[in-house]
């Protein structure tokens, strides 16, 4: 069990999760967080606090969203995304984003 | 440090499950003290869940997180569980004869029999704006508005943060200060109406200013803080002069030391047998959201549960040559008698 980060959060990033968790489980990409599987502790502290619903219990996962946890692992485990623990200003169109879905296509790795 | 306090039992973390055991304890007929790094009791139903209708809790149907804690706290007023409120554990090591030395970051020190570890997803602590420079600050010009704040008179003071706190920081300082700003990233505040009104009138009469920025740097002068920059509306840096500034961000969990202390860890949960919910170490128990087993759920009700085992397990620790005995609160005396009812 996980809390994985869906396609909501790309190209919006807005870092209000990374805040609130208590183990600093999160880590930054260029347009994307994700949140690395081994070290979540399943306290759902994160998922009110995303302003783009982009967080999920890995059970309650939409089903067009199943990818994602794969994806969370695999992004964690990049040398180039690093741990983030402190909020910073979302991307500078992030709220143009924020409702667009099928973002998949927008990732940077 | 102060002279160690010794207890039978010392429950770390005064949230819902962290209050159930001190009553489960007391039912045992074990005193215990509980610490907790919020200043008042409640856990995440205080800070997190305070308003939030919980729907779980047998017997209840509905009731808020903080009706919870204060049922929770009259349940367990006849047994006078001792709170050391506002303060984080931060040490816990064996003593050599079967206990175990505690201590917090202000100097508190139990030498406890048994220890429970009830701390959910960890201490609260405030949270920081997320720039550099400050830590030399802290203290001297730089405040968490949860800490004991200094008198702002003749100061000009910079109040960053949208809750109640933000703007009754502001409120207090209004009158005495030379000046009184609040920052936030935009103008919209998550406070209680009546507050905020206060603030509007404040802020209609020219007592306080409210500007809209994003904080990203401090502008200093040898040792002095002097100005905040941040990031305006129209996305230009500017300098803020201010004397003080006091962080109004709320608090968010972090687990914090409990990863050090030597118990066996898993995906840093405290592993746990469900029998005692005694963890790897005798004497040391784990309950609710910082445990995990076969099958663990993070429901208060299953805190509650475990909580209960623990006591139990607490029982046969202490006193190894007595037999713990089931008894039923409706009709034993000897719980009446502990319960005061007698």
């Amino acid at each position: 069990m996980t809390h994985v980060v869906t396609e909501n959060c790309i190209r919006c990033k807005y870092t209000d999760c990374v805040d609130v968790c208590p183990v600093d489980c999160f880590r930054e990409g260029p347009n994307f967080l994700t949140i690395d599987p081994d070290e979540c502790i399943d306290c759902a502290v994160c998922i009110p606090e995303c302003p783009a619903n982009a967080i999920f219990a890995e059970e309650d996962l939409p089903a067009d969203q199943q990818h994602m946890i794969k994806l969370n692992a695999e992004l964690a485990q990049l040398p180039t995304w690093k741990s983030i623990t402190k909020r910073k200003a979302p991307l500078p169109d992030a709220d143009e984003w924020k409702d667009k879905t099928g973002k998949l296509a927008e990732l940077v790795r | 440090m102060a002279t160690p306090i010794d207890t039978d039992a010392l429950v770390i973390g005064a949230g819902p499950v962290g209050l159930f055991q001190a009553f489960q304890l007391g039912l045992q007929g074990i005193a215990c003290h509980i610490v907790d790094a919020l200043p008042h009791v409640g856990g995440q139903c205080a800070e997190l869940y305070a308003d939030k209708p919980i729907y779980d809790i047998p017997g209840i149907p509905v009731c808020t997180g903080r009706e919870l804690v204060e049922r929770l706290q009259q349940q367990i007023a006849p047994f006078k569980p001792t709170l050391h409120l506002g303060q984080t554990v931060q040490s816990l090591q064996a003593t050599g004869d079967g206990r175990w030395a505690v201590s917090t970051n202000t100097g508190t020190a139990w030498t406890a029999k048994t220890v429970f570890i009830a701390a959910g997803v960890g201490a609260f602590v405030p949270r920081s704006l997320p720039i550099e420079g400050l830590a030399p600050h802290m203290g001297q010009q730089v405040w968490f508005a949860s800490s004991p704040l200094p008198d702002f008179a003749g100061q000009h003071l910079l109040v960053t943060g949208d809750s109640d706190t933000a703007l009754q920081t502001c409120l207090d300082a209004v009158g005495t200060a030379a000046s009184v700003t609040l920052m936030h990233r935009r103008e919209h505040f998550s406070a209680e109406p009546a507050r905020l009104e206060a603030f509007r009138a404040a802020q209609a009469a020219g007592q306080v200013r409210f500007v809209a920025g994003q904080p990203t740097g401090l502008v200093t002068e040898g040792e002095s803080l002097n100005a905040l920059r941040y990031l305006n509306a129209e996305g230009t840096e500017t300098d803020l002069p201010c004397d003080h500034l006091v962080m109004a961000l709320g608090l968010s969990p972090k687990l914090g030391p409990v990863a050090d202390w030597d118990l066996q860890i898993e995906r840093k949960q405290l592993v746990v047998r469900t029998d005692t919910f005694a963890t790897s170490a005798a004497g040391i128990f784990a309950v609710g959201d910082i445990n995990t087993y076969p099958g663990k759920k993070k429901l208060i009700l299953c805190g509650f549960h475990e909580a209960t085992l623990a006591a139990f397990g607490a029982a046969a620790h202490l006193w190894p040559q007595d037999k713990t005995l089931l008894q039923y609160t409706t009709t034993s005396t000897t719980l009446h008698r502990r319960l005061g009812l007698i």
